[in-house]
C-alpha cells in the first residue's frame, strides 16, 4: 500500500528533524510525498528527502515527490538536485 | 532556540550598525564626495540586512530590502547614476528600512502605507532604470543575470545606445567562475541557509549548480542538522571576486568556500591562471572582527572611512585586483573586538566608582589613624590610588564612542531645514572620531541639532542676500568636536551675517531683559540671546521655534555640567560653542568647606586659589564687592550665602579664594571658607534622587560617607547676578 504525505509550506531548519520523524515512520511501505503546499525549502530539508530518496530506492519501495508547487521545482533547480527526486531509480528496479 | 534568539540579538545590533552605515554612505553620495566604493558599501548594508532577515524569515523586512537592494544593484553596476534626485529617494528609502527593522525587532508595527509607497518609489526608479537618461535606447532586460549590463563601477550617467553600438570602454569581459561551497552543520546552526547564499550568488550571473550528495547516508542515521551536501557551482559574471564572496560573507568560517576564475571568455573554460591566493583571502575573512563594520571582505581603505571621504573626492575607479590587494595588506592587521551588552559595562562602571569611593574611605581611615606618608600603610595606599584611577581610566575608555554617531543625523536635518527656509547650505564636518563617554553622546544630539537649525534658520542668510554681500549663494555650516582641557567641545559655525546686535538689545530692552540704558559688551550683548524668553525671530518658524528656546537648550547644557557660548561677528558668521564634560560619571574637583558644609568645585573651571588681603577686596554698590587679582576686577561670590548656607557673607580674607573662569570667558572668585583637597569624585545626579537645585550640578558620596554636593559654577555665578542683571552694567559703568 501506498503511504502519503503532505509536506509543510516551510522546510526550514526547523522542518528537518519532524520531516525525517514523519519519513521514518513510513518506511517500508511506498510514500507518495506531495509538495503542492511547499512555500520554502531549505537545505536541511533537501538533505533528509534526498537521503528519503535514496534509503526508499534501497530498500525497494517506491518513493514520488508529486505534484510539486511552482516554488518547490525552483527550489530544487536552484539547489542543483532539479531531477534528483525523480522516480528514474524506481523505474529502473521496476524493469528489472 | 534560546541560541537562535541570540543570533537574532546579534543580527539587530548589527542591524543597527548597517543602517548607520547606509546613511553614512547616502551622504557621501549626497555630498558627490563618493565613489564606487561608496556605492558597495550602501548595498552590501541594504544586503547584509536582508540577508540576516531573511535567515530569520523576516519576511517584510525582507521583500522590503529586497527592492532596496534591487535598485541599489543598478546603481552598483552603473546602469543608474546616483544622482541627488535617486540619492534622496534613497535616503528616504533608509528611513523606511530603518522603520522596518524596529518592526521587526518588535517595536510596533510598520507604517505599510509609506512602505507601500516607497516601494512603488522604488520600483518605479528600478522600471525607469534602462532608459534613464535615454529614452529611445532598447530597453535592457533588468534580469540581474544578465552578465552584459554590468559596467563594472562606471558611475555616470548612461549614454545613448552605448551597449549595442559601442565596444564597451569600462565593462570587464564576463569570466566563468567555479565556486566550490560545502556548509559545515555550524551554518546552520546559526540559522543560515544554504538555499540563500545560492540565491544571493544567482543574482550576480547565470549559475549551473552541480550537487554532490554522495555523502548523504541513509535517513535512519542521518543527522537531520548535519551537513552533508557539496555544490560546485560554475558562474558566468563580470563581477569580480570580491563580489561573489560578498555573497557568502555571513557564513565566513561555517562552510568551506573555494572561488576560482576559469577563464575570461565564456567559451574557453579550463584556464586557471586567473586564481587568487584564496587561503589568504580566507584566513582574513575568517579573521575578521564581527562588527559589522568589518563584516565586508577586505575593501579598498576607502570603505570604511567615509568621514574622510567627504573631505577629499575620491576618484571614481573599478576596484582593481591590484587595490584590493592593497586594501586587504592594509587591512591585515585589523583588531578583533567583541560584543558586550551596555548594562554589563555600566554595572562595571557602577561597580569601579564604589571602588573610588571606596579607596578614599579607607585613605581617610588611614589617615586617620596618623600613619607617616612614608609608611608601608601610606605607599601602599598610593599604589592602591593609582591603580584605581587606572581600572577607572581604563572603564571609562570602554565606553568611550565617538561621536560620528551623532554627527551623522545631522547632514539631513540641514538639508531639510535649508529646503524649509529656502537657504542653500553645505555642511562642513570635522573630528567626528573625536571619544566621548557613552552617557555624554546620548545627550549631545539635542543642543547640537538645535544649535545646527538655528545656524540654518538665522545665521545664514537668503542666497539673493549672500550675492548682493558679496558671498557664495550656498552657504557653509561648520560642525567641529574636539577636545579641549578635558572636555569635549563641540563647535557650529555659520558664514553667515552674525548677531544684528542692536536688534539683539532692542528685543532684549522691548521684553524686560534688558535695562534701556545698560552697557553691554559685544559678547554679553550677543550671550543675550541665551536669556529665558529671548528669540529674534519676528515670526515663530517652525525650524527654530519648535518652543526651545536658546534658554532651554543653555539650561539642559548646564545640567550636563556644560556650557554654550555664542561669538559673532556681524556679516561674517557666528560660532556656537557648547563644552561638555567628557563624561558624566567622574569629575575631578577641589573639596572645600563653607558654612560647616562640604562642596566640590569642578577643578576645570578653577583657575587658581588664593587668600586675599584686606585692601584687596572693594565695596560695590551695598552688597557687592570685588576682588582686585593683578590688573582686574573680579566679582566676589560667597558660595555660603548664595546657596543658603549663611546670611552674612564670610570675609574673603579669612576664607579662601577660588578665582573661576566661566564659559563666556567671565571671572568671578568664590569665597569658601577652607580648601580640604583636591579629588576625583564619582558623579551621582541629585535629580535622578532628590531634585535640581539651583547652583548645583550633581552629588558625590565623600570617603567618610558623607555626600557632598557638586557646585555648578556658572549657574551659581548667574545665581548671584541675575536678581540685579539690569542695573548692574549701569554701576560698573559709573565706578
Amino acid at each position: 500500500m501506498t503511504d502519503a504525505l503532505r509536506l509543510e509550506p516551510v522546510l526550514d531548519l526547523k522542518a528537518a528533524t519532524p520531516l525525517q520523524t514523519a519519513l521514518l515512520a513510513r518506511r517500508g511501505r511506498a510514500v507518495e510525498i506531495d509538495a503542492s503546499g511547499v512555500e520554502r525549502l531549505g537545505g536541511l530539508c533537501l538533505q533528509v528527502l534526498l537521503s528519503a530518496h535514496r534509503t526508499w530506492g534501497d530498500d525497494g519501495f517506491p518513493l514520488q515527490v508529486t505534484p510539486r508547487s511552482e516554488a518547490f521545482t525552483e527550489a530544487l533547480r536552484l539547489f542543483g538536485a532539479d531531477t534528483r527526486l525523480d522516480e528514474s531509480r524506481l523505474e529502473e528496479m521496476d524493469a528489472q | 532556540m534560546d541560541e537562535l534568539e541570540e543570533i537574532k540579538v546579534t543580527f539587530f545590533q548589527e542591524c543597527d550598525e548597517l543602517l548607520g552605515d547606509l546613511e553614512a554612505g547616502l551622504l557621501t553620495l549626497q555630498d558627490g564626495a563618493g565613489d564606487a566604493e561608496t556605492v558597495n558599501s550602501v548595498f552590501r548594508a541594504v544586503h547584509s540586512v536582508k540577508g540576516g532577515a531573511g535567515a530569520f524569515g523576516l519576511d517584510a523586512l525582507v521583500r522590503y530590502a529586497h527592492v532596496f537592494e534591487t535598485l541599489m544593484d543598478a546603481v552598483r553596476a552603473g546602469r543608474m547614476a546616483a544622482g541627488l534626485e535617486l540619492v534622496r529617494v534613497l535616503l528616504r528609502a533608509a528611513d523606511v528600512l530603518a522603520d522596518q527593522v524596529t518592526a521587526a525587532r518588535g517595536g510596533g508595527s510598520p507604517d505599510e502605507a509609506a512602505t507601500a509607497a516607497m516601494v512603488a518609489e522604488l520600483e518605479s526608479w528600478i522600471a525607469g532604470e534602462p532608459s534613464a537618461g535615454a529614452d529611445t535606447s532598447e530597453p535592457t532586460p533588468t534580469d540581474t543575470a544578465e552578465p552584459n549590463d554590468d559596467m563594472d563601477f562606471g558611475f555616470t550617467p548612461m549614454t545613448i545606445q552605448m551597449i549595442s553600438l559601442e565596444p564597451e570602454p569600462v565593462a570587464a569581459p564576463p569570466k566563468v567562475w567555479t565556486v566550490t561551497f560545502k556548509p559545515s552543520p555550524s551554518l546552520y546552526a546559526k540559522a543560515n541557509e544554504a538555499g540563500l547564499l545560492l540565491r544571493e550568488l544567482a543574482r550576480l550571473g547565470p549559475v549551473e549548480p552541480h550537487l554532490d550528495d554522495s555523502a548523504i547516508p541513509n535517513l535512519d542515521v542521518l543527522d537531520p542538522e548535519g551537513a552533508y551536501l557539496t555544490w560546485t557551482l560554475r558562474l558566468t559574471t563580470s563581477e569580480d571576486e570580491q563580489a561573489i564572496r560578498e555573497a557568502f560573507e555571513f557564513v565566513d568560517g561555517d562552510c568551506d568556500l573555494s572561488v576560482s576564475v576559469d577563464a575570461v571568455e565564456p567559451a574557453s573554460p579550463g584556464d586557471a591562471a586567473g586564481d587568487l591566493d584564496i587561503a589568504r583571502l580566507i584566513a582574513l575573512a575568517t579573521a575578521e572582527p564581527e562588527s559589522a563594520a568589518a563584516i565586508p571582505l577586505p575593501l579598498p581603505a576607502a570603505a570604511s572611512e567615509p568621514a574622510v571621504a567627504t573631505a577629499a573626492v575620491a576618484p571614481i575607479a573599478p576596484a582593481t585586483p591590484q587595490r584590493q590587494a592593497t586594501a586587504a595588506a592594509e587591512q591585515a592587521p585589523v583588531q578583533a573586538t567583541i560584543r558586550v551588552d551596555p548594562e554589563r559595562i555600566d554595572r562595571l562602571i557602577d561597580l569601579v566608582g564604589e571602588l573610588v569611593i571606596n579607596q578614599a574611605m579607607l585613605a581617610q581611615r588611614v589617615s586617620a589613624h596618623g600613619f607617616a606618608p612614608s609608611s608601608d600603610v601610606s605607599m601602599g595606599l598610593d599604589e592602591l590610588e593609582q591603580l584605581t584611577r587606572g581600572i577607572q581610566d581604563s572603564v571609562m575608555a570602554i565606553r568611550a564612542q565617538p561621536v560620528k554617531s551623532v554627527f551623522q543625523r545631522m547632514p539631513r536635518l540641514l538639508r531639510e531645514v535649508a529646503t524649509q527656509t529656502r537657504k542653500q547650505a553645505r555642511l562642513v564636518m570635522e573630528g567626528e572620531g573625536t571619544e566621548v563617554d557613552k552617557t555624554v553622546i546620548e545627550r549631545l544630539a539635542e543642543p547640537i541639532t538645535h544649535m545646527l537649525r538655528n545656524a540654518i534658520d538665522h545665521g545664514l542668510e537668503s542666497p539673493e542676500d549672500r550675492i548682493a554681500a558679496g558671498k557664495p549663494a550656498e552657504g557653509t555650516v561648520r560642525l567641529a568636536a574636539l577636545h579641549r582641557g578635558g572636555r569635549i567641545v563641540i563647535e557650529v559655525q555659520d558664514d553667515g551675517k552674525g548677531i544684528n546686535r542692536p536688534r539683539v538689545r532692542q528685543i532684549a530692552i522691548d521684553k524686560g531683559l534688558l535695562a534701556a540704558d545698560a552697557q553691554l559688551t559685544d559678547e554679553e550683548t550677543d550671550n543675550l540671546i541665551f536669556l529665558p524668553g529671548f528669540s529674534t525671530a519676528g515670526v515663530v518658524s517652525d525650524i527654530s521655534g519648535r518652543g526651545v528656546g536658546m534658554d532651554v537648550v543653555r539650561r539642559s547644557v548646564q545640567a550636563l555640567g556644560g556650557r554654550i557660548s555664542i561669538a559673532s561677528i556681524p556679516g561674517s558668521g557666528s560660532t556656537f560653542t557648547l563644552s561638555l564634560p567628557l563624561t558624566l560619571a567622574v569629575l575631578d574637583g577641589m573639596v572645600v568647606d563653607v558654612a560647616g558644609q562640604t562642596l566640590v568645585i569642578p577643578l576645570t573651571a578653577i583657575i587658581e586659589s588664593l587668600r586675599p588681603r584686606q585692601d584687596e577686596v572693594h565695596a560695590l554698590g551695598s552688597q557687592g564687592a570685588v576682588l582686585a587679582v593683578r590688573d582686574t576686577f573680579v566679582r566676589l561670590v560667597d558660595i555660603g550665602t548664595v546657596l543658603g548656607f549663611r546670611d552674612q557673607a564670610t570675609a574673603p580674607n579669612e576664607g579662601v579664594v577660588l578665582l573661576v573662569e566661566g564659559e563666556d570667558g567671565s571671572r568671578s572668585a568664590l569665597v569658601a571658607d577652607a580648601i580640604q583637597g583636591q579629588r576625583q569624585v564619582v558623579i551621582k545626579s541629585l535629580e535622578a534622587n532628590y531634585r535640581q537645585v539651583e547652583g548645583i550640578a550633581a552629588a558625590t558620596i565623600l570617603g567618610d560617607g558623607r555626600v557632598a554636593l557638586i557646585v555648578d559654577v556658572d549657574a551659581l555665578v548667574a545665581v548671584r547676578r541675575e536678581p540685579a542683571r539690569p542695573v548692574e552694567p549701569l554701576l560698573i559703568a559709573a565706578e
